[in-house]
């Protein structure tokens, strides 16, 4: 049983009588259990009307979205427990402080006494020193912490991040990749969409990258970069000629030496700069 | 402290609401209680002592008296309807309705939390209204105001407060812009309280207005609390008790079509 299923979902938002928008074109993908899974796009993708109905905020215009085997459409209720979301915008309720907001968020999952669970989570994310503020007398980094507490107060086995890490400093930005890695080892399946192709490509175990709502590769970081990007090469040979080549990052360095008829045993120098994923993604999206 | 021995977990979502409901207005205590204590002694001062004098009733009531309750009772109507809309109307604003509606919560949940806020945000302000009420009839006449049927004013109270804060769904939910919650507010609720005999009797209208106050909802829930307050009033007191009951039906019915069909997104 997959953690995810979304199948051949559409959404189309009726701005007025003669405008309309297909936010989503037909998105197939899947995430497997334990599993960390990228979605990444330009702005105005699709990104956050996916997120948005797989929570239920938004209704498909057709297909479906399994959780663990159940239908969102269907059975929102039993889907609902599984899933913890950060939104992509902050939420700002100007009454409660931060205790009673991760109280409140428990109660509406059904968890009368979570106090324990909420005081770990506040101390794992730095929030205790914080925990009578209200969110407006929090930084945006702290709101963020926040709003990630939020989602895992009952611990759902779905997590689901809208740029977690947008406006967040470098170091909140690495210890927040740290714990989602933290969160992956304890089983849980996490669907994270980000602007930071560099930390995607060291976090997730796949990626889907999607462009104006249809989701135009899927695969491992590792497979896109292979297929879209390219591999750099300079070298100096012992006659002292510098030779600069660029092939497909998927070929092998043999295979491009034989292909220039450089020899190894010529080489004196030699510099190779992989292919990116930002190189792959800028790629994918232009295509 | 809730736990959840006492409280079986589907109920919890519930009594969350609740609970974030009267924290919310508690922590707005100035504009729930300072403010009605306020408006009702200018009421009680300008129409009660003043005017109180030179009108009489047939039914022979003190107009001093006669007001009381008709204050008390607009209190818990206004107060109902401000508590659940603009409960949801600023949950809209930050976004934290977007919470509920991604939680485990029921629609069932949400409209009978929000109902239960109103009626104890109303009930406070019907009662402190009361007791400020009944000072006054005491620094006036001598002797304090007390309720005459408790358990019919106890009902009124839950009626009243449900049909309120379910309209206050209602508009809520269906509004897009700050402006249509405050003309349903100015246009529909303002006259229907005031026509429906807060500060006159309907025997001391114009025959015209007497029978339109007639298919006013609101003049038998006013009146219906009048009688439970002083034993008399313009209607009898089953006629009340049906159609008000009707009305919970009805406010309850539009409360659950607003939730599905209106919006949990943020403005
Ligand atoms: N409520 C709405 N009504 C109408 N159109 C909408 C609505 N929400 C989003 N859209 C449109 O749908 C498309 C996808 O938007 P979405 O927010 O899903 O993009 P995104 O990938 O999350 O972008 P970003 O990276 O900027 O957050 C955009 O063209 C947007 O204008
Ligand atoms: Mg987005």
């Amino acid at each position: 049983m997959n953690a995810l299923e979304i199948k051949n979902l559409k959404k189309t938002y009726i701005q007025n009588a003669d405008k309309k928008v297909e936010a989503l074109k037909g998105i197939n993908f899947e995430i497997k259990q334990g599993e960390i899974f990228g979605l990444l796009g330009p702005n105005g993708a699709g990104k956050t009307t996916l997120i948005n109905s797989i929570t239920t905020l938004e209704k498909p215009t057709s297909g479906d979205i399994q959780v663990f085997g159940t239908s969102v459409l269907e059975k929102p209720l039993i889907t609902k427990k599984q899933i913890g979301i950060v939104h992509q915008e902050v939420i700002n309720t100007g009454f409660f402080d931060v205790l009673e907001i991760l109280d409140f968020q428990s109660g509406y999952y059904g968890l009368a006494n979570n106090k324990t669970r909420i005081e770990y989570l506040v101390k794992k994310l730095a929030l205790d020193t914080h925990a009578t503020k209200k969110i407006k007398q929090l930084s945006g980094g702290m709101k963020r912490r926040l709003m990630i507490a939020k989602a895992l107060v009952h611990s759902p086995k779905l997590l689901l991040l809208d740029e977690p890490t947008a406006g967040v400093d470098v170091e909140l930005r690495e210890s927040l990749w740290a714990f989602v890695r933290e969160l992956k080892n304890e089983g849980i399946s996490v669907l994270l969409t980000t602007h930071y192709l560099e930390e995607a490509e060291a976090l997730c175990d796949r990626i889907g990258i999607i462009n104006k709502g249809e989701l135009i590769f899927c695969g491992t970081p590792r497979e896109v970069i292979a297929k879209y990007s390219t591999k750099k090469i300079s070298l100096k040979t012992k006659d002292g000629k510098q030779h600069h080549f660029v092939d497909s990052a998927s070929k092998e360095l043999s295979e491009i030496l034989q292909k220039n008829q450089i020899s190894f045993a010529d080489i004196i120098d030699i510099q190779i700069t992989e292919g990116k994923l930002e190189e792959a993604f800028t790629k994918v999206v232009n295509l | 402290m809730i736990t959840q021995k006492i409280i079986p977990m589907s109920m919890v979502p519930f009594f969350t609401l609740v609970k974030k409901e009267v924290k919310r207005f508690m922590k707005v205590i100035v504009q729930t209680v300072v403010s009605p204590i306020v408006s009702s002694f200018l009421y009680l001062l300008v129409f009660g002592v003043s005017l109180g004098n030179s009108v009489t009733l047939k039914s022979g009531v003190p107009y001093l008296a006669f007001l009381i309750p008709g204050l008390m009772v607009m209190g818990l109507i206004n107060n109902a309807f401000q508590n659940s809309s603009s409960s949801i109307v600023t949950s809209k604003f930050s976004g934290d309705l977007e919470d509920i509606r991604v939680a485990p919560v029921t629609h069932n949940q949400i409209i009978w939390a929000m109902g239960f806020g109103g009626i104890i945000r109303g009930g406070m302000v019907a009662l402190i209204t009361g007791i400020v009420g009944s000072l006054f009839h005491l620094m006036q006449r001598g002797e304090l105001l007390l309720i005459t049927h408790p358990f019919w004013t106890l009902y009124f109270v839950i009626t009243g407060g449900l049909i309120f804060a379910f309209c206050g769904i209602f508009v809520a939910f269906l509004a897009k812009t700050f402006d249509q919650l405050s003309a349903f507010s100015t246009f529909i609720l303002l006259p229907l309280t005031y026509l429906g005999g807060v500060f006159i009797s309907v025997e001391n209208l114009h025959p015209v207005w007497q029978t339109i106050s007639h298919f006013n909802p609101l003049f038998y829930l006013i009146n219906g609390f009048r009688f439970s307050v002083l034993g008399v009033s313009d209607v009898d007191l089953t006629t009340s008790v049906i159609v008000t009951l009707i009305a919970v039906g009805i406010t309850y019915s539009m409360a659950q079509i607003a939730l599905k069909k209106g919006s949990f997104n943020r403005w």
